[in-house]
């Protein structure tokens, strides 16, 4: 067997690898030993919790309603993820399907639309939750998100570049606008829809600041509002603050290591945003 | 069965007019060919027929009824696309029976229709198959299979052979030519490959720049080509063309003999030469010549001997083209050759 030389860029780009990724775990890595790490150990620089203790994560069960946020943030994520797969799927088979007069207008719009913040729009959308009396609520979190400029423009690239002699032969076949859709196109773009859902709903669990204003009360609101109150003026309980956020990244742990190639194939596709 | 009337269809993209008034009827049984370069609006026409694309004003008939506003569902026709257009993510069964389903036609009834075309086209061992675990051929073959199975009053095909190798082709234009006879439906076929649509058809419109040419028998458009771009476009290689004038005269490679020695028959013309290559295509020889009036090509049945390069062409005014200055054929104007005619006293002098 003929024997695989090493050259000297092949281990350059290696070690560079290697510490860039050493760069992004040790955050990670500091969060989870700082969780585990007492009272009096938290500022030690030591990088092996040598007094290992559960008693932040004990704290951190005591002082909030962990698993009801978690399930929060769950519901909230799904339902996000869910209007905006469903909306921008139909956003992009309109927009591709028929080539109206002013289709290239209103695709110029939603494109633009992207360029507006968040923040600039928060007030008066709060304002309307607030008249519809949603305050408290998840749907009050998720129906101003319901539509993702971001999904519609990914997505209105894939259905642009589907087929069209697929559509057609539907057509011809004689089905109807809607079961085209359901049933030529969406089979075929399973993995660009699944990649797409992931992204967002890693998007949807990370939503810090609308939520915010819409929930008060802890029940209500998502784990990473939950995590904001551990910092606060008086005192940063750093070890419960790490253990809570450390929980809090199970679940997207656990969905990375069933669909991993999924999620890497997604920030592949869409870039890492 | 259908015979397909189009009334002064009309289309045009924005200030782009890509058909212009086309009047056609193509006829009920008849494998007719739509030939044109690309860009000529061919395609346009097929899917304008096909009710895919909406006409700017004109009519379309079946028979005799009009289906200009009826949708491509209720226009009696099927279509083999280019790329075939099979669904990735369903069977080759299911392929088939797709458009069955969406009729509502009965399982057992569904079951014995996809059967028997599967047999039809030789792939019943390859029903649970999806596209992608199929030849090019194969898929062909599902395409076909899908549109006979909607027994249609008319087969629309664009450009279906173009994504197959050399070899495959001439195999499936065999195939479809008795398919069309064993159907007896009418097949509407798009090409820019002059040699299908002489091979295939029984019709041949040709297509230029959203106009129709001409239209008739594949005899009739070899032999008698109506304006300049028919003569040039069909034929390989393409009609010797020499200017004489405002004229144009044109005579076909095979036409033309290259001699060495001159025979003084009668009405015989004649111009000098010089050769310049010699492409053996096996069954015959297409040599390429320098003459005054250009490089022709002459097409001979093959000699295998060497030929110096001094040559003489020949030819009989009969096999002549003649064309006006606006390009369309024009009654044979014989003064036109009085300088290339052969005075024989002139010869043995």
């Amino acid at each position: 067997m003929r024997q695989r030389k090493l050259s000297i860029s092949t281990i350059l780009q290696h070690t560079l690898l290697i510490l860039l990724s050493l760069i992004a775990i040790f955050p990670l890595y500091w969060m989870i030993i700082s969780s585990l790490k007492n009272e009096a150990d938290i500022f030690n620089s030591s990088i092996i919790p040598w007094n290992a203790t559960f008693s932040n994560y004990v704290y951190a069960f005591q002082e909030m309603p962990i698993l009801r946020m978690m399930l929060n943030s769950f519901v909230m994520a799904t339902l996000l993820t869910a209007f905006q797969l469903i909306t921008s799927i139909l956003t992009s088979y309109a927009l591709v399907r028929w080539q109206v007069k002013g289709s290239t207008f209103i695709y110029l719009l939603i494109s633009l639309s992207w360029l507006i913040p968040m923040q600039v729009i928060m007030i008066p959308n709060y304002v309307l939750v607030n008249q519809m009396g949603l305050n408290e609520t998840l749907l009050g979190i998720v129906i101003p998100l319901s539509v993702s400029t971001f999904a519609i423009l990914s997505l209105y690239q894939s259905f642009r570049s589907f087929p069209k002699a697929l559509i057609d032969s539907a057509r011809l076949d004689g089905e109807k606008d809607f079961f085209i859709l359901v049933k030529v196109i969406l089979p075929n773009l399973k993995s660009t829809i699944a990649s797409l859902g992931i992204l967002l709903f890693i998007n949807g669990w990370n939503e810090y600041l609308w939520p915010m204003l819409i929930t008060t009360e802890m029940e209500n609101a998502p784990i990473q509002i939950g995590l904001r109150s551990f910092v606060n003026s008086d005192v940063n309980m750093w070890g419960s603050l790490m253990a809570a956020t450390t929980i809090s990244c199970l679940p997207i742990l656990v969905i990375y290591f069933i669909l991993r190639k999924h999620i890497i194939e997604s920030f592949v596709r869409y870039g890492i945003k | 069965m259908a015979q397909i009337t189009l009334q002064n269809l009309k289309k045009s993209f924005g200030k782009t007019n890509v058909l212009k008034d086309i009047s056609l009827e193509i006829k009920d049984g008849s494998f007719t060919i739509l030939l044109g370069p690309s860009g000529c609006g061919k395609s346009t026409l097929l899917r304008i027929l096909a009710g895919l694309e909406e006409e700017s004003s004109g009519h379309i008939y079946m028979d005799t009824k009009e289906i200009t506003y009826n949708e491509p569902k209720d226009r009696d026709i099927a279509m083999v696309f280019q790329n075939y257009a099979l669904y990735p993510h369903m069977t080759v069964y299911q392929n088939i029976e797709y458009g069955l389903k969406i009729k509502k036609i009965p399982k057992a009834e569904r079951k014995q229709m996809v059967t028997g075309v599967l047999e039809m086209v030789e792939l019943t061992d390859h029903a649970q198959k999806r596209p992608n675990q199929l030849s090019g051929g194969q898929r062909q073959r599902v395409a076909l299979a899908r549109a006979i199975v909607k027994r249609p009053g008319a087969f629309f095909m664009d450009e279906p052979l173009s994504n197959l190798d050399a070899k495959l082709r001439n195999h499936m234009r065999q195939e479809l030519i008795e398919l069309q006879a064993q159907l007896k439906t009418t097949f509407l076929y798009v090409t820019h490959d002059q040699v299908e649509a002489m091979s295939m058809g029984t019709h041949i419109i040709i297509l230029n720049q959203g106009e129709v040419m001409q239209q008739g028998t594949p005899k009739e458009i070899y032999t008698n080509p109506q304006n300049l771009f028919v003569a040039q476009f069909i034929g390989s290689p393409p009609v010797n063309i020499m200017k004489q004038g405002d004229y144009s005269i044109g005579i076909r490679p095979e036409n033309i003999r290259l001699v060495q020695a001159f025979d003084p028959a009668e009405d015989t013309y004649q111009i000098d030469g010089e050769l310049l290559s010699t492409e053996q295509l096996g069954g015959e020889t297409i040599y390429r010549v320098k003459t005054e009036y250009g490089k022709l090509n002459v097409k001979t049945p093959s000699r295998w001997d060497s030929i110096d390069k001094p040559v003489q062409l020949t030819f009989s005014k009969e096999d002549v083209l003649f064309f006006g200055e606006d390009g369309n054929r024009i009654a044979p104007q014989y003064e036109l050759l009085e300088d290339l005619r052969v005075a024989p006293q002139l010869h043995f002098a």
